[in-house]
């Protein structure tokens, strides 16, 4: 395409401008990738932090509604009455959890016992949240055991796991008893296997294992369970399983998002606040290419006269502009591209002394195609206004000048 | 035989505000095949005002233009722009070529801008041409390199490239020394002479009209006469 020659020989014919320019597209286009990594990043780990420790997707006993039966006498109605009374568990759980593992995505399953209760130790008592599961699933969802600073993860019918903030609040150590109580009243000594250390101050404090078979007769049940917990190998895809499994089981389905909505709004205002800075970056790179061809055509007013004088068609004038538009586009966003890769590739290189990333950066999430698409997009926008103005120039004032 | 250039009655009202300065006030002038005609006038008599009507790059107030027998003065841009591309050749006196490209790319432009690129065909007619005025030496020259002789020339051939009906050239030696003025315009009497190509040269330059073959005179606004000369 002789238009395409044309642009390419006047880009190069001022080389040092055709790199500034460049250069200016690719720097737009790098602190766009460097943006949309750090975010992509950013909410990796924000997400991945939340997921790791807890549940994907929660299951519970639905809520108690009365509700009216369907039946063929319409005269009369029928009420299913619930009590209020009645112990809320999952029943069959067995059957759920047999469901749940002929899912191809579900990674973990783990049927627990929830409830509350106080560690008593002479004068000292602290409330705390107890999980009980089977011991052979204790990291199923939580990565227990390697977070045991003190003793092991074992969980026998006496044991009991506590946070190390707990240990320190009532002064316990590992092999030392404790008087269980639970919110049913039952008591029980339990004998402290193992202290673990989350890093996070609430779990710390207020959490504490035991296995199953320790919990039902404490909790007074001796079949049911109260939840069942379940890993995805895709957290994104919580919410569908959570619809999907609610449907078929009956019971209440929680993904992981609706425990922590507050996470879900600021990853979105995170988002929004990124999405603000690609659109400025953007936008600055157009005003750039627009400017600079305007003066490229205001330059060349009277190449494009003679242009004119022998016929060269407006349109043909027009897409020169365009062309080199194109030109600036594809390049600045390809050397943008590969700045930004190598940019976040590097900072990536930086990791803190307990081995995590420094800046929690994602160099294979910068958004290279869309920015590539868009860079191109926008570098022929911003050039049909200085295309217009070229094509419009008339030939013979052009050439007088 | 039909009149390579038939302009009847050219008006031409250019308006300043609320001024009007007539500059053409019904011009007359028929061109024949293989004619070379000097267009004489004082600055600001209307000459060059008429050669961009004649090339269709200025719409007269009022007259009529016929080209080879067929009216253009009532094409529309996009026609216009056509018509010079295929039957009309500029020759300019400053800003005449292309700086950034070669001589070669230079003569074969407009038939590349009109048909897709420089095929194999267009390269050969454009190297012929610079062959023909002296510049086969200088074919992958860029055009800033050339000298102002060199650069005149290669307007000449590209003003030849889509074989024109007629060549218009406005002072195409006022910014060459009077040697190479001499070659430029011996070398725009050959073409003339050998291919019958038809040229109207607007020129304030008495020695260029002399060596025309027809010299017409604008004197504000009107042909103070009209004259064949005898051709050398």
């Amino acid at each position: 395409m002789f238009a395409f020659l044309v642009a390419r020989r006047y880009l190069r014919s001022n080389p040092w401008q055709t790199a500034l320019l460049i250069a200016g597209v690719a720097l737009g286009v790098t602190a766009f990738v460097f943006i949309t990594a750090l975010i992509q990043g950013l909410a990796v780990r924000l997400t991945d932090d939340v997921t790791a420790k807890s549940a994907h997707v929660s299951l519970e006993p639905a809520d108690r509604v009365a509700r009216v039966l369907p039946g063929s006498d319409y005269d009369t109605e029928s009420v299913a009455l619930v009590s209020m009374l009645q112990r809320k568990q999952i029943r069959t759980w067995a059957a759920t959890v047999a469901l749940l593992e002929s899912q191809a995505e579900v990674t973990a399953i783990s049927p627990q016992i929830t409830g509350s209760a106080v560690l008593v130790r002479g004068e000292a008592a602290a409330p705390v949240a107890v999980t009980a599961s089977d011991p052979k699933n204790l990291d199923a969802i939580s990565p227990v055991s390697r977070e045991i600073i003190v003793g092991d993860a074992r969980l026998n019918a006496n044991g009991i796991l506590i946070g190390v903030r707990l240990a320190e609040t009532i002064g316990l150590s590992v092999g030392q008893p404790v008087l269980f109580r639970t919110d049913r009243g039952v008591d029980r000594l339990l004998v402290v296997e193992g202290i673990f250390r989350s890093g996070i101050q609430s779990l710390d404090e207020r959490a504490a294992y035991v296995s199953l078979e320790t919990a039902r007769p404490l909790f007074l049940l001796p079949s049911g369970v109260t939840n069942i917990e379940i890993k995805l190998k895709d957290t994104g895809q919580a919410r569908a399983f959570a619809n999907f499994v609610s449907g078929a089981t009956g019971l209440r389905a929680t993904p992981w998002q609706d425990r922590n909505s507050s996470l879900a709004d600021a990853l979105t205002a995170q988002g929004q606040t990124g999405t603000l800075i690609q659109i400025f970056s953007l936008i600055s790179v157009l005003i750039g290419i627009a400017s600079a061809l305007s003066l490229s055509a205001n330059r060349r007013r009277s190449e494009i006269g003679i242009m004119r004088a022998f016929g060269v068609s407006r349109l043909f004038i027009a897409s020169v502009f365009v062309m080199q538009g194109l030109l600036i586009g594809i390049v600045g966003a390809s050397l943008g591209c590969l700045a930004g890769y190598g940019l976040c590739s590097w900072l990536a290189t930086f990791t803190k002394p307990d081995g995590a990333l420094a800046l929690p950066i994602a160099p294979a999430e910068g958004g290279y195609a869309l920015v590539f698409l868009l860079t191109t997009a926008g570098a022929v926008l911003a050039s049909v206004i200085p295309a217009r103005s070229a094509a419009r120039l008339d030939a013979l004032e052009a050439i007088q000048q | 035989m039909t009149a390579v250039l038939d302009a009847r009655g050219i008006v031409m009202t250019f308006r300043n505000g609320d001024e009007f300065t007539r500059v053409l006030l019904g011009v007359d002038v028929t061109l024949d095949p293989g004619e070379l005609v000097a267009l004489l006038g004082a600055s600001g008599s209307g000459k060059s005002t008429l050669l961009s009507i004649v090339g269709l790059l200025l719409r007269p107030t009022a007259g009529i233009i016929t080209i080879g027998g067929e009216r253009v003065d009532t094409l529309s841009d996009t026609k216009s722009s056509l018509f010079r591309n295929k039957r009309l050749g500029f020759i300019f006196q400053f800003h005449n070529l292309l700086p950034d490209f070669t001589a070669l790319e230079n003569v074969s432009f407009p038939a590349a801008a009109a048909g897709g690129g420089i095929t194999s065909a267009i390269r050969q007619r454009a190297s012929e041409l610079l062959a023909r005025v002296g510049l086969s030496d200088r074919m992958n020259f860029p055009a800033a390199r050339l000298s102002g002789g060199q650069k005149q020339r290669v307007a000449i051939a590209r003003a030849l490239m889509n074989h024109p009906e007629l060549v218009l050239a406005d002072e195409p030696t006022g910014s060459l020394d009077r040697a190479s003025a001499d070659q430029v315009l011996a070398l725009m009497r050959e073409i003339n002479r050998e291919d019958g190509t038809t040229f109207l040269i607007c020129t304030h330059d008495e020695q260029v009209a002399s060596r025309c073959t027809r010299r017409i005179t604008l004197v504000d606004g009107q042909f103070d006469s009209g004259m064949r000369n005898k051709t050398n």
